[in-house]
């Protein structure tokens, strides 16, 4: 990704429900691309999930260093959603059991 | 070129310059993968990011293909013609000597000149395997290479604009 400075601190949103305890949740993962702008790749998770600008930029930061970020876990469904909205925006987006 | 937000609900492109027109002209080739499968792939990605591996997961890529894919290119496709709609309403004068563009697009299209210039950003970079650094670019490469790059970093310039000026504030 390119560049744009900024530090912060913040987790991705985790959601626990009891019909979760019988399957496995989700996650879904932002893979680092180095053709996406990182402004762009901060203000879709923005839109997306609605996480703050701090979340946002924390989350973007993580997949530019860390080449991947975990940036929701939940129910297979809401996961299927998430990604094909990240995807229709080009982010690098896909989902995978917890187990994994 | 000046990226400017304005108070009517207009953003404009003023002082095109002539190499800056000639890239925005090219912008409907670059958003065409052709007959490119890395850049087919980028754009319709699998929701694994890998193979499948059993039969659940053989029906989930499947069922992907055939419902979110066309879904996609759907949206890619309409947002390309947005911005080419609004392309054909550019101008251009004399000024000094030398042509100079103008264009002017409603800020409810900002979306769609993103998702059309990032498309173009992402294929532009597959279909010449540009690196992730320029300065990695092996100068064996040609001028085509060099074009594509230019033509990549004017088409990210404006998607910053967009992104900061216009959408950050949406």
């Amino acid at each position: 990704m390119r560049a744009v400075e900024t530090e912060t601190v913040a987790a991705p949103t985790i959601e626990t429900k009891a019909s979760e305890s019988v399957s496995p949740p989700w996650q879904v993962i932002v893979m680092n691309d180095p053709v996406n702008l990182m402004s762009f790749v901060t203000l879709i998770l923005r839109r997306v999930f609605g996480y703050s600008e701090e979340v946002a930029t924390k989350l973007m930061l993580d997949v530019h260093e860390k080449g991947r970020a975990i940036v929701w876990t939940g129910e297979r469904e809401k996961a299927e959603m998430y990604v094909q909205q990240l995807q229709s925006f080009q982010l690098l987006a896909k989902m995978e059991k917890v187990s994994e | 070129m000046r990226l400017i937000s304005k108070d009517d609900g207009t953003w404009e492109m003023q002082r095109i310059r002539e190499l800056e027109y000639l890239m925005l002209s090219k912008l409907e080739d670059a958003c065409d993968p052709g007959g490119s499968q890395g850049a087919i792939e980028r754009l319709l990605p699998s929701p694994l990011g890998r193979p499948a591996v059993d039969d659940k997961e053989d029906e989930l890529v499947a069922d992907w293909e055939s419902l979110v894919h066309p879904d996609l290119r759907s949206q890619f496709k309409a947002s390309i013609e947005v911005v080419l709609s609004d392309m054909r309403t550019i101008t251009g004068r004399k000024r000094s000597g030398e042509m100079e563009y103008r264009l002017v697009v409603p800020k409810k299209h900002a979306d769609d000149w993103c998702s059309a210039l990032n498309q173009a950003r992402l294929i532009l970079h597959e279909r010449h395997k540009l690196p992730e650094d320029e300065l990695e670019l092996d100068m064996e490469g040609g001028h085509e290479q060099w074009l594509a790059i230019l033509q990549s970093e004017i088409y990210g310039s404006i998607m910053e604009f967009l992104v900061t000026r216009i959408l950050w504030l949406k």
